[in-house]
């Protein structure tokens, strides 16, 4: 931590505060950085541990699965594993990871857009309707997803929309959670008078929420994002209905498809979860920078 | 005279803006708006028309002449939901789960956010990654890592807690809710977590400033600053969990394939699955859409009791 | 907010709106069809269309590792025949999950000409009026069939032609039975004994599935010669706690009291740990659990050491009972019967493929014992074992419309009993009720008496 002392034009001497890195004054003391350091540690054991369970199941047979200790490894079998879920997958697997890419991040993208927009709206716009259709989508989040694919593959049967893209794509667009999550967000971070200052500037509504409004709702369109991309990544109901063809399978698809076999290869399985989870882990170190940002701080003190 | 004069321009230019608000705020919604009416309204409007009908085999004989048709019902299957116990008996089981439960998960999260935010930590994205990772495993594959940690012939650790009532422990009667809380919360914590960050990311940075002229410490700012500024968040994340836990579902199937005395309506979620599924009598989309809707009148019920003692509270 | 209503009755017209639309087109039940005698003898005469036509067909079975695919079957037969072009797609999920698929898909009309079904499925499907009657084009492959053909067939409509049939065997270790000095049992009394003799040495010949409840308790009730549902006047009569049920629950009532058998359900890991480590050296199963059962063991010191019998005799004779198969159905709305007909039978007697998916075929040729269950079963001929447990099938037993919902029941009161806070024969009560109410459901008529 290499202080650097500077001096204001009116002879104060002061540490400016560099980024990340807390200002002095509430540095917080070597103690209270390990004993939190090690809280995190034992809760991080706790999420962890199945997690690394399931790397080392994913290097078993269904033998040792059942008769060598679980948080270690057996004999290894992950050659074996990856041609099983080939032969499965009659060799699709890899397309079946690219497709939930693509749906995913088309998904998360559009999805993230509308959420945001419509969030936005609610938050920093006086309409009528309004109150209504806060009401009318909490109330669209009371009926179970489940119960409610059957109907939506009917409607998209009758749109002739079924086993295409657009049937995995545009229910998975739709989170209210993301317009609850926009709405609370930009309520406290996306300041009136900010608005009213473009206005007066003589900006369009378009050119504000595009350059100024998407900027300072970032960490929240990254969790939104982020939600929406495993939330499509994981459906697998909704697909089972909508999708017949191998070429358009989502990888999460298939993966129940193994399983709700009489004898599945479970390690094959697991493996297969694992590889799909590597594209997510990518994601979120990409993701990573947007979060960081704190535009929202930067734009308000200015 | 002078007064009026000037009351005429303002309310002029107060509609202007109020139309101004009102179109843009219309057009900013639209969009997911219509794709709500689309992919949550019309199934819903669907699901409540045929929670008001059932089918009825039309011909005689041992077969109904293998044609049905559908026949107004009025209230039929929300009468046979509504006085069937074993509805009732999984809200209870639900909310008894959630009591517990909501608190518990929404309490790490909520630690491990002001964490994550404070200065106590180097490299908070690590962690925020690592944190979220289990809500990342699809839910099929997270009940085999559970299956086989609570099944005591292959578990590591269930073997030492031996058994309840017949039952391994982790799978008996009194304990079961418990392992399957055990599951929600190693999910869930990490996504409620990613929600509260982003609320507290959205704390606008002269707050802190202020504070810190002021000579906060970074417990007074976290208390007085932060707590109260991400209720609107804890509100949606209590709210979501609310309804989440109305609507358990995967936990329960999950347990159910380890433990078959469940049964198929240990969850009011459950229950209308399986109703639609063919898998409990009554069956049929009808009795399945009247379960789906009680549970959430149920849980609308109960989310509108919190967001009213929230606001209480306030 | 004084214009509240108004609003909202903006917002309720639009969803209203968009209900409608859906309600047009969904909401009739019952679309007119062809009359299902009318197309068949239509489509008789074009049993070889000129023009190229298109056969959908939807299934479940495994397409797994070193199988014969179900794409490469039917690839044969597009190439041999040109204008009746088929069009295969597995579908991924539980077979319950494939049903509803099925009947949102016919009744919106759009749905496929071929199914995979369940026999214990089928009456279900034709009650809700899901399936065509092709009796007169079955007729004409019925000899290529066995005893399973009576399976697909409701009330006296034909629907399809059968697949695969699962009569309950018993698989056991015989070097594990040679070393304890018991020998395989061939009626209950036999089994209770060794099943104590084993026991008393750490080993169990038998498992009680609490899982499976519905297909292997019903099926061994009808290996004791039980019929669970029959016709009297025209309705239903129930009787899945009879005499010979009970003779079944007395059976296991005694294992189990006497801690003579392990009670993992079948698909749960404690069963293949169980198997793994060599405790479990016996079980009564389904035929099609042969193609499986044994993997976990190749790379043991068991491998090689297990073989089939048949089901112990619990009635007066040698007698099993059905546990699962499936046949290929003709769903309601299919264009061209006689041609998906004419492929059925085809694909259903391509034995040698469909046993290589692990199936016991139905089809009256028999399939030579796969190489891979020869290996696991120390060589011994399993299928002509199977071909034996097929003909003692209990012919009379047939199932009602809404088993779906029956299962459930079995399996949670089959819990209770495993758990030892109930009795074996409250499955079998529990099956009684539950048959009952699931018939007063769909609306059908009970004989109570």
């Amino acid at each position: 931590m290499a202080t650097q002392i500077k001096t204001t034009p009116d002879g104060l001497v002061y540490r400016p505060s560099i980024e990340d890195q807390p200002p002095r004054s509430i540095a917080p003391s070597k103690l209270a950085q390990t004993v939190t350091l090690v809280v995190l540690g034992f809760v991080l054991l706790y999420f962890l541990l199945p997690i690394v369970w399931l790397v080392i199941a994913s290097s078993k047979n269904n033998t040792d699965l059942v008769s060598s200790f679980g948080f270690w490894f057996a004999d290894n079998n992950w050659a074996f594993n990856w041609n099983s879920l080939m032969s499965w997958t009659k060799g699709l697997f890899p397309r079946w990871v690219l497709n939930s890419v693509f749906y995913s991040t088309v998904a998360a993208t559009l999805g993230t857009l509308i959420s945001v927009a419509c969030g936005y709206a609610m938050a920093k716009f006086v309409f009528p309707g309004r109150r209504a259709l806060l009401v009318t989508i909490m109330a669209g989040l009371l009926m179970p997803i489940a119960i409610l694919t059957v109907p939506l593959y009917l409607l998209f049967s009758q749109m002739q929309l079924t086993n295409t893209i657009w049937s995995i794509i545009i229910p998975s667009m739709v989170s209210p959670f993301g317009v609850f999550l926009a709405n609370v967000y930009a309520d406290s971070s996306v300041p009136t008078e900010l608005l009213e200052a473009a206005r007066i500037d003589g900006a369009g509504e378009a050119r504000i929420f595009f350059t100024m409004v998407l900027r300072l709702l970032a960490p929240a369109m990254v969790t939104i994002f982020l939600f929406i991309f495993v939330a499509t990544w994981n459906n697998f109901l909704l697909p089972l209905m909508m999708i017949s063809s191998d070429t358009l399978k989502p990888v999460t698809l298939g993966l129940y498809g193994m399983m709700s076999y009489f004898a599945p290869d479970k390690g094959a399985v697991m493996l297969g979860a694992l590889l799909g989870v590597v594209p997510l882990i990518l994601l979120f170190l990409i993701l990573q920078r947007f979060w960081q940002s704190g535009l929202a701080a930067g734009a308000v003190k200015g | 005279m002078s007064t009026q004069a000037e009351a005429a321009p303002v309310r002029r230019r107060w509609s202007r803006q109020a139309r101004h608000q009102m179109i843009y705020g219309w057009a900013f919604a639209l969009p997911f708006f219509l794709l709500f009416l689309l992919v949550f309204a019309a199934p819903i409007i669907s699901s409540i028309r045929s929670s008001l009908f059932k089918m009825q085999s039309t011909g005689g004989g041992l077969f109904g002449g293998g044609e049905r048709v559908e026949v107004f019902a009025g209230l039929e299957n929300f009468i046979v939901a509504a006085t069937n116990t074993s509805f009732w008996g999984g809200i209870g089981r639900v909310m008894l789960f959630g009591v517990f439960q909501i608190p518990v998960m929404i309490g790490i999260a909520l630690g491990l956010a002001l964490l994550l935010d404070s200065f106590l930590v180097r490299r908070p994205g690590t962690w925020r990654l690592l944190y979220f990772l289990p809500y990342a495993i699809p839910g099929l594959i997270a009940a085999i890592v559970w299956g086989y940690l609570y099944v005591p012939q292959i578990s590591p650790f269930a073997d030492a807690f031996g058994t309840s009532g017949g039952q391994p422990f982790f799978l008996a009667p009194g304990i079961i809710l418990a392992s399957m809380a055990n599951m929600t919360t190693w999910t869930f914590t990490g996504y409620n977590m990613l929600i509260f960050l982003a609320a507290l990311q959205a704390i606008p940075g002269d707050l802190y400033e202020a504070a810190r002229i002021d000579g906060a410490s970074g417990l007074q700012i976290t208390a007085k600053i932060k707590i109260p500024l991400v209720r609107g968040a804890a509100l949606l994340a209590v709210l979501l969990s609310i309804i989440g836990t109305i609507q358990l579902f995967n936990e329960p199937t999950v347990m159910q394939t380890l433990a078959s005395w469940m049964g198929n309506d240990y969850t009011p979620m459950m229950m209308a699955y399986n109703t639609m599924m063919g898998q409990m009598t009554p069956s049929g989309a009808g009795p399945a859409s009247a379960v789906s809707i009680l549970m959430a009148m149920v849980a609308g019920v109960l989310a509108v009791i919190y967001a009213l003692a929230q606001r209480k509270a306030d | 907010m004084s214009v509240f209503p108004k609003r909202l009755m903006t917002v309720a017209g639009l969803l209203s709106a968009a209900a409608l639309g859906l309600t047009a087109c969904g909401g009739d039940a019952t679309p007119a069809d062809p009359t299902p005698a009318a197309s068949s003898a239509e489509a008789t005469s074009a049993e070889t269309p000129s023009e190229p036509i298109d056969i959908e067909y939807m299934h479940r079975l495994p397409d797994g590792e070193g199988m014969t695919t179900v794409a490469e079957i039917v690839g044969r037969w597009n190439a041999e025949n040109p204008n009746i072009q088929v069009k295969a797609t597995k579908f991924d999920g539980k077979a319950q999950e494939m049903i509803t698929k099925l009947e949102t898909d016919i009744n919106a009309n759009n749905g496929v000409c071929l199914a995979q079904l369940g026999y214990a499925e089928v009456p279900e499907m034709f009650v809700k009026g899901l399936t065509m009657d092709v009796t007169a084009e079955a007729e004409k492959y019925k000899d290529n069939f066995g005893g399973a053909y009576g399976q697909m067939s409701v009330g006296g409509a034909v629907v399809g032609l059968p697949q695969d049939s699962g009569p309950l065997i018993y698989m056991y270790n015989e070097t594990e039975f040679k070393a304890l000095g018991i020998e395989v049992p061939t009626n209950a009394e036999e089994f209770v004994a060794a099943a104590k003799t084993a026991a008393a040495k750490g080993k169990y010949i038998a498992d009680f599935e609490a899982d499976e409840a519905q297909n292997w308790l019903s099926g061994q009730s009808a290996g004791a010669g039980a019929v669970w549902y029959s016709a009297v006047d025209d309705a239903w009569k129930v009787d899945a706690a009879s005499d010979q049920s009970m003779v079944v629950a007395n059976f296991w009532q005694e294992l189990l009291d006497s801690k003579a058998a392990l009670t993992h359900d079948r698909w749960s890991d404690a069963y293949t740990a169980a198997l793994v480590d060599g405790t479990l050296i016996g079980n009564i199963a389904a035929a099609w659990e042969v193609g499986f059962a044994l993997d976990p063991l190749d790379t043991t010191a068991y491998a090689g050491q297990w073989r089939v019998a048949q089901l112990p005799q619990f009635g007066d004779a040698p007698m099993t009972g059905p546990d699962g198969g499936s046949g290929v159905a003709v769903m309601k709305g299919c264009e061209y019967p006689a041609q998906a007909m004419k492929f059925n039978n085809w694909f259903n007697t391509q034995v040698e493929d469909l046993a290589s998916q692990g199936l016991v075929p139905a089809a009256a040729e028999a399939a030579a014992t796969p190489e891979k269950w020869s290996t696991q079963f120390g060589g011994q001929d399993v299928m002509a074992e199977l071909v034996t447990a097929n003909k003692n099938l209990n012919a009379d037993f047939a199932y009602i419309p809404g088993f779906s919902a029956v299962g459930p029941k079995m399996t949670e009161a089959a819990a209770a009993a495993a758990a030892g806070s109930g009795k074996v024969a409250d499955v079998f009560t529990a099956a009684q009720d539950a048959s009952i109410a699931a018939l007063k459901d769909a609306g059908l008529p009970v004989s109570e008496g």
